[in-house]
């Protein structure tokens, strides 16, 4: 009984951080959700804008002297009031277009706030000035900070708050319809538009708020912060994305749980990733109790996709020689830089693979750099370890990656849209967490040795195998779409259910495309770890996947064009520009904000072609009713 | 034992709401049955459980005399269950020919993922002459190659029609296919059911507000309201009846 109590008494200190913590997520959550319910745009960027108030906050409080408060008050609402409605702007046209290209464009927009953060403040993390007192006080069995106790507090109270908002006042109340009916809200003369700027306000407010209020204790932490978004949507998990009381709960308990597994993780090394994998555990939980609550949302009132702008007879038969005839002649012109273009052919197996997931099927999947790792690992270890020949190696890290690829589509079979591109997401991260540094993957004694072929190790021999490989991969992509999977996966980016009722098991294509992608998603991960030599977890952060995504919308439409696009865009543009390493900073920036633009242009095309159909039903309705009657509505 | 649709006292619950209580109905093939009813009656329910989209509390449904009440969606359509919507959905950004294509592929690419990455060249001819014969029997020929995004919402209702006809179901189940239909483009419709049925002696089960076309097309009424069934009869026994008058053509009319 005594040790019992001792344990307990010991667990205090980290039940009260959680809670702290925890208030704060909870209070991001309700926002996240918030913003998603009023507008139906899942703001990808929400951390990213906790991350640009924390060092707004630091740029007027530490460095222009402002008090805290009149800082905390000015970063908070500048947020609020100018990018409501701005997001408002964005968030409307965003409404029209696929979920998957939704999902790319506020990715867009994670990279760019990131990305401009990182350029002006640097990447290196930086002590946050404590703004509150931090003298402690004595209650029962523990000392609690008074920082601690206000920044609960306010956490507190505000979620409290927002909840008495959206649920009793006219606006609150305005903003639960507007989802159901934006026209109606409209016809009660309260304007949608308001309702909803109103609601981005308030999202990006708890936001700013909560990255001011993470900061002393996580410090200006850049990709730390900009991750909040996780543990934002770890907590709306819990709350089944709607209910506000239940999404605080959520965040509670993820806090809780979190800074309690902070004090085992010590001395375990395999649970090292266990208090940041926290959220998708949750998530993933929600998906196996409840799934229903999770359901898929339908895409009604979405326009479909632009047709990919079929190209001039003579460039489609003879555009792929060109470009295989140019790239065969690469090594005799660029010198030195063919490594270089050797990622790039790399880089052009791993688009393909994404394209195939992303453009056909119209799946979003962030896990690609995750696939990536799994197969650089496992090439090392049949290859430098059991000493397997090189093109086996090859192919058996790409298998690796098959039952990999299987277990991501699991939540491709209930998900889709926005909780699909999260669930693939927290796949990535949980990957990186729990895996990446045990042996199967890379170990914790320092980078793979990963070989090259045999015979083939010069770069230039070394770049022709590449090349040879992405040239493969590319020909069998283009066999398979061309097959029945490519129509099946084209069917089933439009309607789902309209396959499923036509006898196709949907689930089994699915996982299909995912094994697939999954395996040449993997063997570029290899060819990419053979070409350096050797490999560590670093260039598999799975920020990387977010990367990934963003450059191929940007690389424009076709099946195999937009992946040889996208590979030139990251991996060899950027060898070519003067400064290309204050370049290499503004390249997250460069790439969110044309994803974000790509995908507004998209919207308002949207907008156009939905006027313009609704102008031909409207004639044909009129030719229906008789010549008279269309002269006599010309004539009024 | 008949061939086609069975349903044996099949009761829906969404929550505490029964959607369809205990209803027992017949729709046989070689002949159209209808399925009418005021909004909210429970018919949309009744044909998502016999598809296998809702699970039913209670009963079963059959298919040739093949309990299927347990059987997803996919499985169900091999077996010859064949469905629209009553919200149209097509594959938007392929063109119409790909549309009805897709209805016979569908079916044989099935549930094995080998048959769903490759067609046999036996089984590409089959499609494109399932595709062509639907094309004709709806009369859309001359769309064949828009996309059926653009197309007007009657046309749209054809190749959704025509896609269920190119995969060789012999039992239909049709959601309200003439809502967003002009009374002419209805009158078509009817014809084109009523072809098919003779010609292939497919079983329809039609749900339908427009009162003419189920009383021309119709050999069998069923009227359900508030989830129960209400009568069953033929279309003249139907319009003679007092209790469906009152409870649906009454207002209706």
């Amino acid at each position: 009984m005594r040790t019992l109590r001792r344990r307990v008494r010991a667990l205090l200190p980290y039940l009260v951080l959680g809670l702290v913590s925890g208030s704060i997520y909870g209070l991001t959550a309700m926002g996240l959700v918030l913003t998603y319910k009023t507008t139906g745009v899942f703001n990808f960027a929400h951390g990213a804008v906790a991350t640009g108030a924390a060092y707004l906050f630091y740029e007027l409080d530490a460095k222009r002297g402002l008090p805290w408060p009149i800082a905390l008050a000015l970063a908070v609402a500048l947020i609020a009031l100018l990018g409501g409605p701005l997001m408002e702007a964005i968030g409307s046209r965003l409404r029209r277009v696929p979920v998957a290209t939704q999902v790319v464009a506020t990715i867009g927009l994670l990279l760019a706030i990131q990305g401009i953060v990182v350029a002006i403040f640097g990447a290196v993390a930086m002590p946050f000035p404590a703004f509150l007192s931090s003298r402690t006080v004595r209650l029962p069995g523990v000392f609690v900070g008074i920082d601690q106790i206000v920044v609960f507090g306010v956490a507190a109270v505000l979620a409290v708050g927002l909840f008495v908002f959206f649920r009793s006042s006219r606006t609150g109340l305005s903003m639960q319809a507007v989802v159901d009916n934006p026209d109606l809200v409209g016809l009660r003369g309260t304007s949608a538009v308001r309702v909803r700027t109103v609601a981005w306000m308030v999202g990006l407010a708890t936001a700013a708020l909560s990255g001011v209020l993470l900061g002393p204790s996580v410090g200006l932490n850049a990709p730390f912060l900009t991750l909040l978004v996780v543990q934002a949507f770890g907590a709306a998990a819990v709350g089944g994305f709607a209910s506000l009381p239940l999404v605080y709960v959520g965040g509670l308990l993820l806090g809780v749980a979190a800074a309690i597994a902070q004090k085992y993780v010590p001395g375990h090394q395999f649970l090292e990733g266990v208090p940041s994998s926290l959220p998708f555990a949750f998530l993933l939980a929600m998906m196996l109790i409840a799934p229903g609550r999770l359901a898929r949302r339908t895409t009604g009132g979405r326009v479909p996709p632009p047709p990919a702008r079929p190209l001039p007879p003579v460039v489609r038969r003879f555009g792929p020689v060109v470009v295989v005839g140019l790239a065969a002649a690469v090594p005799a012109v660029v010198g030195t830089k063919l490594p270089i273009y050797a990622g790039g052919a790399a880089y052009v197996v791993l688009f393909a693979s994404l394209a195939l997931l992303v453009r056909t099927s119209g799946q979003a999947s962030l896990c690609h750099a995750g696939f990536a790792a799994v197969g650089a690992s496992s090439f090392s270890h049949f290859t430098h370890g059991a000493g397997l020949p090189w093109a086996l190696g090859l192919i058996l890290a790409g298998l690796v990656a098959v039952p990999v690829g299987a277990l991501v589509a699991i939540p491709a079979i209930r998900l889709s849209g926005i909780y699909l591109a999260l669930g693939t997401f927290g796949f990535g991260v949980l990957l990186q967490q729990l895996v990446y540094r045990t042996h199967f993957m890379f170990g914790r004694s320092g980078p793979l040795p990963v070989p090259r072929p045999a015979g083939l190790d010069g770069d230039v021999a070394f770049y022709y195998v590449i090349l040879t490989i992405a040239v493969l991969t590319c020909l069998v992509i283009a066999v398979l779409t061309r097959q029945r999977l490519g129509r099946l996966l084209h069917a089933l980016a439009d309607s789902p259910l309209a396959l499923g009722a036509q006898g196709v098991d949907v689930n089994v294509t699915r996982v299909l495309v995912f094994c697939i992608s999954a395996f040449f998603a993997a063997i570029a991960g290899a060819l990419l770890a053979a070409l350096s030599g050797s490999v560590d977890v670093a260039p598999f952060d799975p920020f990387q996947s977010l990367l990934y995504l963003v450059v191929l919308a940007v690389a424009g439409s076709g099946q195999l064009r937009a992946p040889v696009v996208a590979a030139a865009l990251l991996a060899v543009v950027p060898a070519y520009i003067a400064g290309s390493d204050t370049l290499a900073t503004y390249e997250p920036v460069v790439f969110g904000l044309s994803a974000v633009a790509i995908a507004l242009a998209e919207g308002s095309r949207g907008e156009l072609s939905a006027l313009v159909r609704r102008g031909a039903e409207r004639g044909r309705a009129r030719i229906a009713r008789g010549p008279a009657a269309a002269r006599l509505e010309r004539a009024t | 034992m008949t061939s086609g649709l069975a349903v044996e006292s099949l009761t829906v619950r969404y929550g505490g709401l029964v959607a369809v209580d205990d209803v027992s109905l017949e729709a046989p093939t070689g002949r159209i049955t209808g399925l009418i009813g005021p909004n909210g009656a429970g018919k949309t329910t009744l044909f998502n459980a016999s598809n296998g989209l809702v699970r039913p509390a209670s009963g079963r449904v059959r298919l040739d005399g093949r309990d299927i009440t347990r059987l997803p969606l996919a499985r169900r359509a091999q077996l010859g269950l064949g469905r629209s919507f009553q919200r149209i959905e097509l594959f938007n950004s392929l063109s119409v020919r790909q549309n009805v294509e897709l209805g016979r592929e569908g079916v044989l690419a099935g549930s094995m993922p080998w048959r769903q990455l490759f067609s046999r060249r036996s089984e590409q001819r089959t499609v494109a002459a399932a595709a062509d014969e639907a094309l004709v029997v709806c009369g859309l020929e001359t769309f064949a190659d828009r996309p059926a995004g653009a197309l007007s919402t009657g046309n749209r209702r054809l190749v959704e029609l025509a896609r269920i006809l190119a995969g060789g179901f012999h039992m239909l189940l049709l959601d309200e296919p003439s809502s967003g239909l002009d009374d002419r483009e209805s009158e078509r419709f009817g014809a084109i059911l009523t072809h098919v049925v003779r010609e292939r002696e497919i079983g329809i089960l039609l749900v339908e507000h427009h009162m003419e076309l189920v009383l021309s097309v119709c050999h069998y009424l069923y009227v359900l309201d508030f989830g129960k069934l209400l009568f069953e009869g033929t279309p003249q026994d139907a319009v003679r009846s007092e209790v469906v008058r009152a409870a649906y053509l009454g207002t209706a009319a």
